[in-house]
């Protein structure tokens, strides 16, 4: 976006504005009685205002002496956290259910509750798509099939689904339907053409210049996204919040959104043109899928994984070579490296972009979004542990029992077969169920290469994230955890039990 | 089997070693030519003969120099020569019998491809009938000594090197199956190379003695 202040743009970033005298951690408020500590805004904001916001808020710094610290990410994961305590002195929400949500818990003020400024949801295609569609009517093209929408808690994605429907088309175009976490989420995969549209806030689509924008939902016919403030009910700072919803309605900042590309904000709020009560809120997922996912995936990634784990920690544990220690730190890189980061990094080698990606898609094999893609991310961040058991065997098994094999005359390849491998196994089964405990668990990369959806790639951990933000979901939450745990917990039995097994297995030789 | 390569008898059976390797404690450094075909190295424990065993076997990688045995060259590291353990064809007895723990004695006595008749006659010489279905781990030490005997006279092997392998036999017992080995030798042509700190164990088997001492191999004059 054009302001340099906004240069640096991950979601989820909490930052103050520049002349901020005083750090104040979420949850780690002074325990002082309010007179005595700084006054500082605490402000929770939608992700999508995290470019804007922060030049308004040097413009109200400005103009009074009052220093704004932000957190900033999807709406529908703020307003639980006001709710369970976050110190936050005003809410930002991207749209109009969440904030009754809240205030209906009692986590907002109602009477504080206005517009801050709008926005507009459009169609952006990747950069040089051909025959990009010119209204919204060609959405339901066939050529397009895959269209990106954020979440469906997410505000930016209530809005498409609901522009949508009232174009008609959601039935035809829900199966094409992949979902982002973010509007940034979807915005990156129509970036990396891993889809071939979506539907995303104008203000986003300005700021990146590897999409083009299609065409915008203009009309009465469409929702206009509308940010609402509001001033928390536990706030100590009630006045400055005021105030500050206050300036950001006045005109310099009303300019300052302008210029990033936000609306005005309108009359108010009008309830029709979003979806406003809880019953327009997606049907309530269903545990049992997440957690057969997941089954699926764990077990597909510990069988894709055997052959290169045994292969490499057998190498690992016996031969010294040339990069050794190298392919040692790549192999292991992913029990260090945040499961984000690799799930990133496999993006771009296996996404659509990509060579290998494209080969891949070309005979079938498309990874991005896939069960497929899920088991790839399981594996490779489940891929270290996998290996490490299986070294730490080999380093164990006697390799003079391998010498005695090769003095009767048995090669080195049939006694891997005969001795080594034999001995190695119950360590080796090991090494797969520790594998298979992390596949379990896998978040991070899952969500980046495979997204997050129902049936084919949300698995127990992103199904539980994703109730998490759902304002209905606490049953379903708790199966899911239960599961979880009770899974974890058998898998790390199993590999106690099997650890025994190799150890005792191993004292064999020693004598009684 | 090529006992006619190993010229038996008082020509010698045509094993020549000239080896060195560098281990952490001391350098094996050795010339030899044994002339019967029962020999016994005899030397204090440290001073290298697992060692040299290991190297005519063809498990030391470090080894350096020449090992021929009749007219096959084992090792010349000058030519870039050094046969694999698996094509010397050693029977090698290492002292801790190193019995494979998840093969019962049955499977571990036939291993290198006996049959079971084979493998019957062979448990029976060595006492061990009542046992081919046990575990290793469920034998005593000197059980256990006497199937990696068995496993290795079981393999055909060419040269038999045994490294103390009567370690945890009693006296009556020791003798038996040293008669049985020398037996099997003198049936088969199968020269023996043993190693031990024991002289009584030598006595038994060897009719020529050699003494290691740091690193370096001698003729023992009081050869039997």
């Amino acid at each position: 976006m054009a302001h340099p202040a906004s240069a640096e743009g991950m979601p989820r970033t909490s930052r103050d504005v520049p002349a901020a005298p005083a750090e104040l951690g979420r949850g780690q408020r002074p325990a002082q009685p309010p007179e005595q500590s700084p006054e500082v805004l605490v402000v929770l904001a939608a992700s999508s205002l995290q470019d804007v916001l922060p030049v308004v808020a040097r413009a109200w710094y400005a103009a009074s002496g009052v220093p704004v610290r932000f957190s900033f990410d999807a709406t529908s994961r703020l307003a639980p956290q006001i709710l369970r305590g976050a110190p936050a002195d005003v809410f930002i929400s991207a749209d109009e259910v969440w904030m009754r949500w809240l205030e209906e818990r009692g986590g907002v003020d109602g009477a504080s509750i206005r517009p801050v400024t709008t926005n507009q949801l459009v169609f952006v295609v990747p950069r040089g798509a051909s025959d990009p569609p010119g209204d919204p009517r060609s959405i339901a093209r066939s050529d397009l099939a895959r269209i990106a929408l954020a979440g469906e808690n997410v505000p930016a994605g209530r809005y498409a689904r609901a522009a949508l429907e009232s174009l008609g088309s959601w039935i035809t175009v829900e199966p094409r339907v992949v979902r982002g976490g973010s509007v940034r989420g979807a915005l990156e995969w129509v970036a990396r053409a891993e889809a071939d549209g979506g539907i995303v806030y104008r203000t986003d689509a300005l700021a990146e210049d590897r999409v083009t924008l299609a065409f915008a939902f203009e009309g009465e016919d469409y929702p206009t996204p509308t940010y609402l403030g509001a001033v928390t009910t536990r706030t100590e700072h009630r006045e400055a919040a005021e105030a500050f919803l206050d300036f950001m309605s006045g005109a310099e900042a009303v300019a300052l959104f302008a210029a990033s590309g936000f609306g005005p904000a309108g009359e108010g709020v009008t309830t029709a043109q979003a979806p406003s009560s809880e019953s327009d809120m997606p049907p309530p997922l269903d545990p049992w899928s997440a957690v057969r996912l997941s089954l699926i995936v764990a077990f597909s990634a510990v069988l894709l994984g055997l052959v290169p784990a045994v292969a490499l920690g057998w190498l690992l544990a016996r031969r010294d070579f040339l990069g050794k220690s190298f392919v040692s730190m790549i192999v292991m890189a992913p029990l260090v490296v945040p499961p984000v980061v690799t799930g990133f990094l496999l993006l771009s080698v296996l996404g659509r972009e990509s060579a290998l990606g494209g080969l891949l898609a070309a005979v079938g094999l498309p990874i991005p979004f896939t069960l497929l893609g899920a088991t790839l991310a399981a594996l490779v961040v489940g891929f270290p542990l996998y290996v490490m058991a299986i070294r730490a065997v080999f380093d164990t098994v006697d390799r003079r029992f391998e010498e005695v094999s090769w003095t009767l005359g048995v090669p080195k390849a049939p006694t891997f077969r005969r001795i080594s491998l034999p001995l190695a196994l119950p360590g080796i089964a090991a090494g797969a169920v520790l594998a298979f405990a992390r596949a379990l668990g896998e978040f991070g990369a899952t969500v980046v290469l495979a997204g997050n959806m129902e049936g084919d790639t949300r698995t127990i951990a992103l199904a539980v994230y994703s109730l998490l933000e759902s304002p209905s979901g606490q049953g379903a939450t708790w199966t899911l955890v239960i599961a979880s745990v009770m899974l974890s917990l058998v898998a790390l039995l199993g590999f106690e039990r099997l650890s025994r097994w190799q150890r005792r297995r191993m004292e064999d030789h020693h004598g009684r | 089997m090529d006992a006619e390569g190993s010229t038996m008898g008082a020509g010698g059976w045509g094993l020549h070693v000239q080896v060195r390797v560098p281990l952490d404690a001391i350098d094996l450094d050795v010339d030899w030519r044994p002339e019967s075909d029962h020999v016994a190295i005899l030397g204090p424990s440290g001073s290298g003969k697992s060692t040299l065993l290991r190297a005519l076997a063809g498990l030391e990688p470090s080894a350096e120099g020449r090992v021929s045995f009749g007219d096959e060259v084992w090792l010349d590291s000058d030519a870039g020569v050094n046969m694999p353990a698996w094509e010397r064809r050693v029977g090698w007895v290492p002292q801790d019998a190193l019995l494979f723990p998840h093969l019962s004695l049955r499977e571990n006595l036939a291993y290198a491809g006996a049959g079971p008749s084979e493998v019957e006659s062979m448990a029976e010489s060595l006492f061990l009938s009542g046992l081919l279905d046990r575990r290793p781990r469920f034998l005593s030490g000197g059980e256990r000594q006497r199937v990696a005997l068995g496993r290795a006279l079981l393999s055909a092997p060419r040269v038999l090197l045994l490294d103390e392998p009567f370690s945890a036999l009693d006296r009556p017992l020791r003798s038996e199956i040293a008669a049985m080995v020398r037996t099997f030798a003198r049936d088969s042509g199968t020269p023996i190379v043993l190693v031990s700190h024991d002289e009584h164990d030598a006595e038994l088997l060897a009719d020529e003695r050699w003494v290691l001492v740091a690193g370096s191999l001698s003729a023992d004059g009081a050869s039997a």
